[in-house]
């Protein structure tokens, strides 16, 4: 009876929409399943070897770090957004979408930047010492091991919280805050009382993102010489040249990501506030004054720091080093960025929509393929990369046969080398990227109009691109856009799936700061803040035409 | 019609895939074709390279001027490159592997992906303690890790060896970078090979017991440190010497002028070179070519160009040095089969490990 029923439901739902999302699930989840069955591999001697003497040691720094960032990054988030969300100060509005900008410079070119510049040579202690004749002590300014990854992924990262936040405090706690404030509540214990565990879904969501980032990140800890799980998946891959022993950490890593997350669902839950969707947005307060002031000097100090400066730094130095670095094989770099991120963008945004679309039924079904094909948003880069490499060898053996058939030789390696592993591996990191856009689309537009066009006899494929794909255009160019500054910027993927002949800016940017040759890596670094730029002014241009 | 139900959607997302990603199997294609046809016309040669210098691709640029063999270069890291060839394996498109530091080519020759080079040309380009022992790989340049030292508060006579850094009057002033660095894991490698395993261990105790900081930044970093008096000795490499010497920045050839050069265990067993080479990889398609790219790099006219521009040590001979690199004058380095340096790897990261050296 109930089997029959089951069928009958698969029978009614399933269609060629469902197949492709089905494939793209697959896709997904086959290499981290690839990852998690390492654990059950006899453990080798390099394992024995790193567990008694560096484990410990990785485990410790990674929660350092993590936790560090995170509290951090929301501290500075949180109070930014209730500022510019709740107030009225001098340039706010400036500041409001300004304050975006830190998250346009990639973590690890900030990190070689800051280094750099306040480092013994760097512009701030070399004028201290020149014009004033005072020596700093260098190792006060030194932006070195996790104190200096924290400052680093603080500044550039907040933003995550920020954004998220303020969204949430301007469009949805309008009657709170202002119930709150016609009794006569001081600001900060409206803020304490009402906004901070209003707000908690909220600050939650955008630090578990900072979470991620960080848990992923390899750029930065890797140039700052600081061992996490993530470097020590590198490590033992290619120093030890041990794939088994780095496919254990990556399995061990997820594990931690998956607690991670199990926690996050936690802490969302618990109180639940009812919101009405349409509510009134908030009034902004103005600031009289010295508080006015102040916090045009918080904004502004931040905004200097996260942004301003250290663009200005790159673009002295890339002036400093023009004629010895630029040559036509730029443009190559910035076509084959350009090129690898489009093509991925483009296979990311068609599966997104089909996804998506078929999610709307809100069935069990599709509600556990929607969180399998956005799973790999948590998941950070090397661990794909493992598990896509792990994967895609294993495929060619399985295609040796059809290869020698086709006459390419004797078990050749043609996936593996080919650019689609690097596509794949951009698929599978930034499917979230792209689908939360999208999902968000098709619930704005409701199903009315896809039930009157059914009912009307127009079949699935045909009502979505008659009624649907027209309604829903915004988000999809909104959420192709975000996608494409995340693959322009994203560099582990990039470092170890790149075919041969293949560098993106990133890639490029990372291997002059890994000799040494920091002001050689201004120039490409400008051009990844440049087309990050572009691409939120994008958005905001489309933001705009949409109201 | 459940069928055209369930194909539809499928046919049109597959054509804009395809459509899509067509753009690039084309091209892919295209380059495929023009490298067989080029092949077999015997005009080019594929270097996948670890060293990422200007001064190389100036050296490839001319050769392909005088013999019309195009050079093509694929640049990643040495253990990345060394994967990929593995992986090839038979169809491999690169011709040449180059890399800096000898472990790593021994390690590259330990994994059988290197063929013997036979020329006389090169065999006289080349001295053979500077070469592979089976030929399997030839010296292009190399470094020498030296004792960098401030000119201010240290004289070279308080100098002596590698060992002598370990001793107490370095406590807490004595820099070096991170253990991950392949140019520190191959010095600890040639200390396993000349002094046993368990003095290595003691020198790498004691280097860690004498650190003025915990190990940060890069080769460049350390100089700066004595610069900065946050130590006065540092283990570094003379590459980054004459970079510094020469950079465009006038605070970091402040740095330069501020440190001395002193060449260690002259009167033992000679300082510790890191070698830059140049391997035929074994499954190489353009075999003549690629023996020619070798010959014209080592002789002495390319061998000069690299010296002056990147600041190594010329391996032919009968090539001048530059001004700098000849102001430190000539120096006994290590005498050792460099394949000691792949085998004795894995070892020198398990004694740093243990001796707690980052």
């Amino acid at each position: 009876m109930r089997t029959e029923l089951i069928k009958r439901k698969i029978k009614k739902e399933f269609n060629g929409w469902w197949l492709i999302s089905l494939i793209g699930a697959v896709v997904i989840l086959l290499p981290i399943l690839f990852i998690f069955s390492s654990l059950f591999l006899e453990p080798n001697e390099n394992w024995m070897q790193i567990r008694q003497y560096l484990l410990k040691n990785y485990v410790t720094n990674t929660f350092i770090l993590v936790a560090f960032t995170a509290i951090f990054t929301a501290i500075l988030g949180v109070t930014l957004a209730w500022l510019v969300a709740a107030y009225d100060f001098p340039l706010k509005s400036f500041f409001r979408w300004a304050l975006l900008l830190p998250l346009s410079i990639p973590t690890f070119i900030a990190a070689y930047t800051y280094r750099t510049m306040l480092g013994y040579t760097g512009v701030v202690q070399s004028t201290l010492r020149n014009h004033f004749n005072y020596q700093i002590n260098p190792e006060w300014l030194s932006v070195s091991g996790i104190g200096g990854a924290v400052f680093i992924f603080t500044l550039f990262l907040f933003p995550y919280v920020y954004l998220i936040t303020r969204a949430f405090l301007e469009s949805q706690s309008t009657s709170y805050i202002e119930s709150a404030r016609l009794l006569g509540r001081k600001p900060v214990t409206v803020f304490l009382k009402v906004v901070l565990p209003l707000s908690r879904p909220a600050i939650v969501g955008g630090t578990v993102l900072v979470f991620y980032e960080v848990l992923g990140d390899y750029g930065v800890t890797s140039y700052l010489g600081i061992h996490t799980i993530s470097t020590a998946i590198f490590q033992t891959w290619f120093g030890m040249y041990d794939v088994d022993s780095a496919m254990r950490f990556a399995a061990w890593l997820m594990i931690i990501i998956i607690g991670i997350f199990i926690l996050e669902r936690l802490l969302r839950q618990g109180r639940r506030y009812h919101l009405s969707n349409k509510s009134r947005p908030l009034v902004a307060v103005k600031l009289k004054g010295l508080a006015g002031v102040a916090a045009f000097i918080y904004c502004g100090v931040v905004f200097l720091i996260g942004f301003l400066i250290p663009f200005i730094q790159l673009i002295t130095w890339a002036f400093m080093t023009f004629d010895k670095v630029w040559d036509a094989t730029f443009f190559t770099l910035i076509y084959q960025t350009v090129y690898i991120a489009v093509i991925s963008t483009g296979i990311i945004l068609i599966l997104s929509v089909v996804v998506a679309n078929v999610s709307r039924s809100h069935s069990y079904l599709s509600v556990i393929l929607s969180k399998c094909v956005t799973s790999g948003y948590s998941i950070p880069g090397p661990i794909i990369a493992i598990g896509v490499l792990a994967m895609f060898i294993y495929l060619d053996q399985w295609l040796a046969p059809l290869y020698s058939a086709f006459g390419l030789g004797e078990a050749p390696l043609i996936l593996s080398l080919s650019i689609v592993m690097l596509i794949v591996g951009y698929f599978i990191r930034f499917m979230a990227t792209g689908y939360n856009p999208v999902e968000v689309g098709f619930e704005k537009v409701g199903i009315r109009y896809m039930e009157a066009s059914r009912m009307l006899g127009k079949n699935v494929t045909k009502t979505f691109f008659k009624v649907d794909l027209p309604l829903i255009k915004g988000s999809i160019i909104s959420g192709f856009v975000l996608t494409f500054v995340e693959i322009c910027k994203e560099l582990p993927l990039a470092l170890l799936l790149r075919p041969f002949n293949f560098d993106t800016l990133a890639t490029k940017t990372y291997q002059y700061a890994n000799d040494e040759q920091i002001y050689e890596a201004s120039i490409s670094s400008l051009l990844i803040i440049a087309i990050s730029i572009l691409s939120v002014i994008i958005i905001q241009l489309i933001g705009k035409r949409v109201k | 019609m459940s069928l055209s139900k369930l194909l539809k959607p499928l046919l049109v997302s597959a054509a804009l895939v395809v459509g899509l990603a067509g753009c690039g199997a084309a091209s892919d294609n295209e380059e495929g074709e023009a490298a067989k046809s080029k092949t077999t016309e015997n005009q080019e040669v594929n270097i996948y390279t670890a060293r990422h210098y200007e001064a190389d691709d100036e050296i490839y640029k001319k050769f392909t001027e005088e013999t019309g063999i195009k050079v093509n270069v694929v640049k990643g890291k040495a253990e990345e490159l060394i994967e990929r060839i593995k992986r090839e394996g038979q169809s491999t498109a690169a011709d040449l592997f180059v890399t800096v530091d000898g472990g790593v080519l021994a390690y590259a020759k330990q994994n059988n992906i290197l063929q013997p080079v036979t020329s006389d040309v090169i065999d006289q380009n080349v001295p053979e303690n500077l070469r592979d022992v089976d030929n399997n790989w030839i010296g292009l340049a190399t470094r020498a890790r030296i004792i960098a030292y401030s000119k201010d508060r240290v004289s070279p006579e308080e100098l002596s060896t590698y060992e002598d850094l370990t001793s107490d009057k370095w406590k807490g002033k004595l820099l070096v970078r991170s253990s991950t660095s392949l140019y520190n894991q191959s010095l600890l490698a040639s200390f396993i090979e000349l002094n046993g395993e368990e003095q290595a261990e003691e020198w790498a105790q004691g280097i860690v017991n004498n650190f003025a900081r915990q190990p940060d930044g890069g080769d460049r970093d350390q100089a700066k440190a004595i610069a900065a008096g946050t130590g006065d000795v540092a283990i570094m490499n003379t590459y980054y010497v004459g970079l510094l010497a020469n950079s465009e920045d006038a605070e970091e050839r402040k740095v330069a002028d501020s440190i001395g050069v002193f060449f260690p265990n002259q009167e033992t067993n000679g300082t510790h070179v890191n070698i830059s080479g140049i391997g035929l990889t074994k499954h190489s398609k353009n075999k003549e070519n690629a023996i020619k790219l070798i010959e014209y790099m080592t002789n002495v006219e390319a061998q000069e160009y690299l010296s002056s521009t990147n600041y190594e040590f010329p391996v032919n001979q009968n090539a001048a040095k530059p001004e700098l690199l000849e102001s430190w004058g000539d120096f006994k380095m290590q005498d050792l089969n460099f394949d000691t340096l792949g085998e004795h790897n894995k070892k020198a990261i398990e004694i740093f490990n243990k001796t707690g050296w980052k």
